[in-house]
């Protein structure tokens, strides 16, 4: 197609050579070792022996591990209708002509995501505090000393309460990505439809929704992907704890390789977060396409 | 008639006094915590411990003055550090998204679709499965915890998004541009720097957006690949402060933004651009 942008092969290869050995070094390498290593049994020292599929078969009876990637899927449910579900719902309201300072919501909503994850879990971990959390004081505000509690010691309650400040940080973010996607849509389908009589939540439903389906697809990949990684949060809040109330896989292998210091298994557990991660979000975009593709049909 | 429409007008005030209730409680609770701690820093741990939410009654900034001066906390260092990082990751991943995105959109050559396949799979690959396997390779190869080892992972990471940014907006330049520099003896060097550069400016500023934020507040690689206190970023420094200050709230949340003051400051500077720019690099991404 292009005749006068031909320049020569070795121009190119110079030009390429560092940031594909860069990208090949940092993200296949370590990809293939993570395989190879996952066959062996190696506790970090100079032994390595190889042992086929027995950390394979270790992984698979592992309940700790399936109960990590069991809290990474409810991460991802619960981010999925809360985070763009609240998102959504407040994208509404910012578009009704009765609502103000519309862009101070938005700068002020999109800050949280702006912030180290680590810094979320500090400050939330401030909040959920026994002493001088924020929670426990409003609680005896309000004159319900008797459910103050160490938050985060509860093992019942702690996916639960990691989950909120995850949620709450990336509201504003699926928030802003949404009001800019209703922004393309012409406001004479609006007009129209409210001289037809549609109320706001008709509008929603009927009209805003259908329209925006695939920016609301691309957030559902977004927050999929997002929270089959969770990992600084988590680390900082309770490290997995109590117990492994709180595990998810990437603490996980964390622990088993570091921790324990078992390489071996703990390549293996990154090759199963690789291989599940990808799973879930291939599953996922199938799913998806699945069922619209029936709905309109 | 006339009573009806007056009921909707009422019901229509009630429902935007709640909408922009719920609105503004959402919008404070974004930015409470921040407020909470700027004026919580200013206190003495007595004061906070008696009471957590109140305003400081004598300011002081004691904890600032006790956290930069203690050098055994490496603050300074830890911020230099990342800034450091941040700065040669950004410029790094400008340059190479520009030049691999400019030629995967331009010069056809036999590798063109390996290559554009291999950075599509960069995108896709759930990178923290890579933790433990990037300390390993690193660690046998005895690259990790230099300066340079967390550029690795931080640039490379960084590519695919920014190569698919670039390419894309390149497909939208009209290819005349370069056949008249072309026939004006300009060579692709010249071509690639000196005309397509300015043209992809907008585009760069928003890759370097959201780099600037994923690079500086960056942790679990840190975490992994960087021992030596002296070389460690901001997050890292972050989480040692809990283990040391557990009880010190008001130091901690002085640590805290100081550490973030930066992002702070940036964002509410330049908020249109860069939510603007973040969307952008979402949704195409």
């Amino acid at each position: 197609m292009l005749q006068t942008i031909k320049p020569k092969g070795k121009t190119i290869f110079w030009y390429l050579f560092i940031p594909v050995a860069m990208f090949v070094f940092t993200v296949f390498v370590p990809l293939v070792t993570a395989l190879v290593f996952s066959f062996f049994e190696w506790k970090g020292g100079p032994n390595k022996i190889f042992n086929g599929l027995a950390n394979y078969i270790q992984l698979y009876n592992d309940s700790t591990f399936w109960q990590a990637f069991g809290h990474n899927i409810y991460l991802v449910v619960a981010c999925i209708i809360g985070q763009i579900g609240i998102a959504f719902i407040l994208v509404m309201m910012i578009n009704s002509r009765l609502v103000k300072f519309k862009s101070i919501h938005r700068t002020f909503g999109f800050f949280p995501s702006t912030i180290a994850a680590v810094c979320i879990g500090l400050i939330w971990n401030m909040i959920y505090h026994s002493k001088y959390g924020i929670l426990n004081w409003f609680l005896k505000l309000i004159g319900r000393a008797d459910l103050t509690q160490p938050w985060l010691s509860n093992s019942k309650l702690v996916m639960l309460l990691v989950t909120i400040p995850l949620i709450w940080q990336y509201i504003g973010y699926y928030m802003v990505i949404l009001i800019s996607a209703i922004a393309s849509i012409s406001t004479e389908i609006f007009e129209s439809a409210e001289i037809d009589g549609a109320n706001g939540f008709q509008q929603a439903v009927y009209i805003t929704m259908p329209l925006i389906k695939n920016t609301l697809l691309v957030c559902i990949t977004l927050c999929i992907a997002g929270n089959m990684k969770a990992f600084d949060n988590i680390y900082v809040m309770t490290a997995g704890g109590p117990g492994n109330a709180s595990m998810v896989m990437a603490m996980y292998g964390y622990q088993v390789s570091f921790g324990q210091s078992n390489m071996g298994y703990g390549s293996c557990i990154s090759v199963a977060i690789f291989v599940l991660s990808l799973l879930v979000i291939g599953g996922s975009q199938f799913l998806i396409n699945k069922l619209t593709a029936e709905k309109e049909a | 008639m006339e009573k009806e429409q007056s009921n909707g007008k009422g019901k229509r005030i009630v429902g935007g006094f709640f909408m922009n209730l719920i609105l503004w409680i959402f919008s404070l609770s974004c930015i409470f915590p921040i407020v909470w701690m700027v004026y919580s820093s200013l206190k003495e741990k007595r004061q906070f411990n008696a009471d957590i939410i109140g305003l400081p009654k004598a300011p002081t900034l004691i904890n600032y003055q006790r956290i930069l001066s203690n050098s055994d906390y490496h603050l300074g260092e830890s911020m230099m550090n990342s800034v450091r990082t941040t700065l040669i990751s950004i410029i790094l991943i400008l340059t190479f998204s520009f030049i691999v995105g400019y030629i995967l959109a331009r010069v056809q050559f036999k590798l063109n679709r390996v290559l554009y396949i291999m950075f599509l799979m960069g995108m896709l690959i759930p990178i923290h499965s890579l933790l433990v396997p990037i300390y390993i390779v690193f660690q046998r190869c005895g690259i990790s915890n230099r300066w340079f080892t967390l550029l690795l992972p931080y640039v490379s990471f960084g590519l695919p998004m920014g190569i698919f940014l670039v390419e894309g907006y390149v497909k939208t330049i009209p290819v005349s541009l370069e056949e008249a520099a072309a026939i004006d003896g300009s060579s692709f060097s010249h071509t690639l720097w000196k005309i397509i550069l300015p043209i992809c400016q907008p585009i760069l500023v928003t890759v370097g957006i959201i780099q600037i934020f994923s690079c500086w507040n960056e942790f679990s690689f840190a975490l992994v690949l960087i021992k030596d206190v002296a070389l460690q970023t901001v997050p890292l420094a972050l989480t040692q402060f809990k283990g040391q200050f557990a009880s010190d709230y008001p130091k901690q949340m002085a640590a805290m933004l100081i550490t973030m003051s930066p992002i702070i400051v940036l964002y509410f500077a330049f908020s249109k651009q860069i939510i603007k720019g973040m969307v952008a690099g979402a949704v195409k991404g």
